[in-house]
């Protein structure tokens, strides 16, 4: 696939737009190559393999300093097909209201993807029987690890190739390729009449920087084991040790709150708070586009600006907000490189980690509560009230004692659960946009019997 | 419609697709387009449209699929994918694919002829709907801070075509209308609510836009005034309409077929047993006229079906689409559905509710001493294997003495399903549907449903709020 076939598709795009009557326009066309397959017990039961594409534009009319703004985007590529929507976009923009702030970002330093290592060769190069062989294995080991492992969900493996054509009208043309592979197992357990399932994955942009199979699949079936004879405890206060893949949930919270798009419409706990210190010195939480290898890293945002490294909380201390150049624009500030398909995403947003690994944060805790896996979602973002379903490992002494499920526990951001984290481990990987280490807050409620 | 693609480029793809054996193949052809309005801070923000338009071939040989999908609709882009999605079959079997006849569908929706734009209405009627809610969410108390909001109208027309010779056609339309709204007095309150369904944009002369931002600005303005909610187990009253979200998750997601068929839900094999308080039958039904979860016919060409899931505490079966259906010795239940055109589709709810019982709201409120009122529900999320689930509040209250007395914040209730399900001591006769705002995530993939509920009492339920006894 060549970085020529999406280019050419965002400036067919963005000339559209233009000849429909915008006075600006930006055109981004992705093009993936997907593959993924999913064993069960001794079969492969799903294969998948698809080229996808789909192109996306955002256009401004008007007059600079009161432009109206609208966006589209469509999988028909058609000639025809681009043109009609981009007349119907343009039509749609008459409709919105005048916006200071609306318009292209300035022009701003190279959109080159020099030093990113986001385009793995390892990935076209891997051959499907190779893919499959892995789904197979798996499969296999998940259930070899202990004979109370009997079923599953299924062993996913997957990968893709995309590469992304950008152009604006302001004379911005670039493109770049990455990749990304990831495998999955997702084993039951029989735990006497009572079913128990967990997961584990592994993500990396090169196939090479993945974790191995059976690595893989044994941390999946020895999370389910760990759970086995799990009951719920009565409610109390305890320490909260989340670890690493939950912690990660954790702090696609904090992120919500330091998205601009919330701060703006005051839905956010940290709207009012820069400057000021609302977490634990622990706390330096840092967003970085231009990490080599990371799952969030590009050369550019979703509008062109370059992305960088933005420190959001240091040492506790809120220092921004995440932006777009809208929001920048309306309040006061810089575009952080955070636009994100029309709104504000993260690049690799991550919490600093500590120096120990997760069995001597277990060691150092007295008694409190080891969480591995979390349901729910809904957050508070006003005002940062938390409260989540949850299971894990009753600590006692420094030590794992027994599983627990069926309980909740709850805090709230800036009183509790920021100034409350007041130990890191050093088990941070980057295989999603959003990650943390496993890390401790010194009290929260578990609500239970 | 003109997106339609010619019977005789499907049948050939079919005929590619089994070329390499194989016991059945389908095509799904999408073409949708969206459009949508934003309200932000009183001012209308940004506009959108969206074309989605492509089409997947998938091929099945015993519970093993293969699949492949093109947005490019030509012959060789079609044929292509057809012998991609072949690659899983190894039998060898040289099947010929029926000729396609036309299946006639009921609508369970009727697109509305006279708007414009395919059905999707004209963005002018959007905007002053987005100005009414604005008007009236400011106008129901100083303390309302933002009014944000978004009306977005689909229309999918689909096209399946399948290899024993069924050509079927369903036009969708989905329009949605909601608020957002922040509240400020000692501290922040936020609310969200919409509503809407598969209909035409006349659904807001009944649900006017002042009644959806009303209805918004009254919840954000109580959770500014709400204290934290309490920890510890204790009776449960769940709300009407919004409450069916607890069937949803406790039992709903728990019977689709795929987790059964597998052995992987804690429902597998129990079809005939008791699972619940006789109190209990609950329904999915993808056969209600205009509601947000129908279909006419699911992602598989079945039609939309009315199917008794729990019948007074008694499993009587599972939500099925084709695949699972033949693995398990049964029909498809018209519960085959997928996102988009780049899916392969899989068991899902349409509209899940429970009918009416006999209580009144006032019987089970003045029943409880001390707990928790739960009105309105966010979402949820459910563990299918060891059947634990949480659904979290939107709108709640404490129960003291028999009375309703403060709101309280928003918390999940968490608890195991067929363990609650016995503990339902109550069912109100107020039954009714949610509002049209639920959108189901499963495997990675979206689709709309609806919920129901009369007011139900739950003896004893863990509910997790910060602020202990």
């Amino acid at each position: 696939m060549s970085d020529a076939a999406a280019l050419e598709i965002a400036e067919r795009g963005l000339r559209s737009a233009l000849a429909a009557g915008a006075r600006d326009a930006e055109a981004t066309c992705t093009i993936a190559r997907r593959f993924s397959v999913r064993a069960r017990d001794t079969e492969i039961d799903k294969l998948e393999q698809s080229t996808g594409r789909s192109l996306a534009l955002r256009v401004f009319v008007g007059e600079p300093g009161k432009l109206r703004r609208a966006a589209f985007s469509t999988s028909d590529l058609t000639g025809d097909g681009i043109e009609t929507i981009a007349k119907r976009v343009v039509e749609a923009a008459h409709h919105v209201a005048p916006d200071q702030f609306a318009g292209l970002p300035e022009a701003s330093g190279s959109l080159e993807a020099t030093n990113l290592e986001i385009d793995a060769s390892d990935v076209a190069a891997r051959p499907n029987d190779a893919k499959i062989d892995d789904a197979l294995t798996l499969e296999r080991e998940a259930r070899a690890f202990d004979p109370r492992i009997d079923n599953s969900n299924g062993s996913y493996v997957a990968d893709a190739q995309v590469t992304l054509g950008f152009a604006n009208s302001n004379g911005a043309r670039a493109s770049y390729d990455s990749t990304n592979a990831s495998m999955m197992a997702h084993p039951v357990g029989r735990d006497g009449d009572a079913k128990r399932t967990a997961y584990y994955s592994t993500s990396a942009r090169a196939w090479k920087d993945c974790e191995q199979p059976t690595k893989v699949a044994r941390r999946a079936s020895s999370r389910i084991l760990a759970m086995f004879g799990a009951a719920p405890i009565p409610s109390q206060k305890l320490p909260v040790i989340f670890e690493r893949d939950v912690a990660s949930a954790v702090l696609g919270d904090i992120f919500a709150a330091v998205s601009a798009a919330n701060v703006a419409i005051d839905n956010s706990y940290l709207a009012d708070k820069i400057g000021e210190k609302v977490g634990s010195d622990l706390v330096t939480i840092v967003d970085d586009g231009r990490l080599p290898r990371g799952m969030g890293t590009s050369p550019f945002d979703g509008e062109g600006v370059p992305t960088r490294r933005t420190v959001v909380f240091q040492n506790g201390v809120l220092k921004t907000h995440l932006f777009d150049t809208y929001y920048a624009r309306k309040l006061g500030a810089q575009s952080t490189g955070n636009a994100s398909g029309g709104g504000i995403g993260p690049n690799n947003f991550y919490l600093e980690p500590g120096t120990i690994g997760l069995e001597e944060l277990i060691a150092q805790t007295k008694r409190g509560l080891l969480v591995l896996s979390i349901i729910g979602f809904a957050t508070e973002c006003a005002t940062g009230t938390y409260s989540r379903g949850v299971s894990g490992i009753l600590i006692e002494d420094g030590e794992l004692r027994h599983a627990v499920d069926g309980v909740t526990i709850a805090s709230n951001f800036l009183t509790g659960i920021l100034p409350g984290i007041d130990a890191l481990g050093n088990d941070l990987r980057y295989d999603s946009g959003i990650t943390a280490p496993s890390f401790r807050v010194a009290e929260m409620t578990v609500s239970g019997e | 419609m003109s997106h339609d693609l010619d019977a005789a480029l499907l049948q050939k793809t079919l005929a590619a697709a089994l070329e390499r054996g194989g016991i059945y193949a389908d095509v799904f052809v999408e073409h949708r387009v969206s459009q949508s309005v934003r309200l932000q801070d009183s001012k209308i923000h940004e506009a959108s449209v969206g074309i989605t338009s492509g089409a997947g071939v998938r091929v099945v040989e015993g519970d093993r699929q293969g699949y492949a999908y093109t947005d490019d609709l030509s012959e060789k882009a079609l044929l292509d994918a057809a012998r991609v999605a072949s690659l899983i079959a190894r039998n060898g079997a040289r099947i010929d694919s029926a000729d396609l006849r036309e299946i006639a569908v009921k609508p369970r929706y009727a697109v509305d002829a006279n708007a414009q734009e395919n059905g999707l209405g004209d963005l002018s009627t959007y905007v002053a709907f987005l100005g009414r809610i604005d008007v009236a969410g400011r106008a129901y108390d100083k303390r309302i801070e933002t009014v944000n909001g978004a009306m977005i109208g689909e229309v999918q027309h689909v096209q399946i075509a399948t290899s024993d010779g069924r050509l079927v056609r369903d036009t969708r339309p989905l329009i949605v209308l909601s608020a957002q709204i922040v509240a400020r007095d000692q501290v922040r309150g936020f609310a969200s609510y919409a509503d809407g369904g598969r209909t035409s944009l006349s659904f807001y002369e009944k649900k006017t836009p002042e009644a959806i931002a009303t209805e918004a600005a009254r919840i954000a303005v109580m959770n500014a005034e709400a204290r934290e909610a309490p920890a510890g187990e204790m009776p449960v009253v769940v709300g009407a309409g919004s409450g069916g979200v607890l069937l949803h998750e406790a039992v709903g997601h728990g019977l689709e077929g795929d987790f059964n068929r597998e052995g992987t839900s804690l429902y597998s094999g129990r079809v005939g047993d008791r699972v619940a308080s006789e109190l209990v039958t609950i329904f999915d039904d993808g056969d209600i006229e205009n509601e947000r979860g129908s279909i006419s016919v699911d992602d598989e060409g079945t039609p939309g079906q009315h199917k008794v899931l729990i019948e007074r505490g008694v499993l009587r079966g599972y939500m099925l689409d084709t695949l699972n259906g033949r693995l398990m010795g049964s029909d498809s239940t018209g519960s085959g559905r997928r996102q988009n055109f780049r899916f392969l589709p899989i068991p899902r709810m349409c509209n899940t509710y429970m009918p009416p019982g006999e209580s009144t709201l006032d019987e089970i409120i003045r029943s409880v001493d001390r707990g928790v009122y739960a009105k309105a529900f966010a979402g949820g999320q459910v563990d299918i294997s060891r059947g634990d689930f949480v659904f979290m509040i939107s709108e709640g209250y404490l129960i003291e003495g028999g009375k309703i007395t403060a709101p309280i914040r928003g918390a999940s209730l968490v608890g195991n399903g067929p363990a609650i399900m016995e503990k339902v001591v109550a069912v109100g006769s107020d039954a009714q549907l949610a509002n049209g705002q639920y959108t189901c995530g499963k495997n990675g993939q979206m689709v709309p449903v609806g919920v129901g509920m009369p007011t139900v009492k739950i003896s004893s339920l863990t509910v997790g709020g910060s602020a202990l006894q």
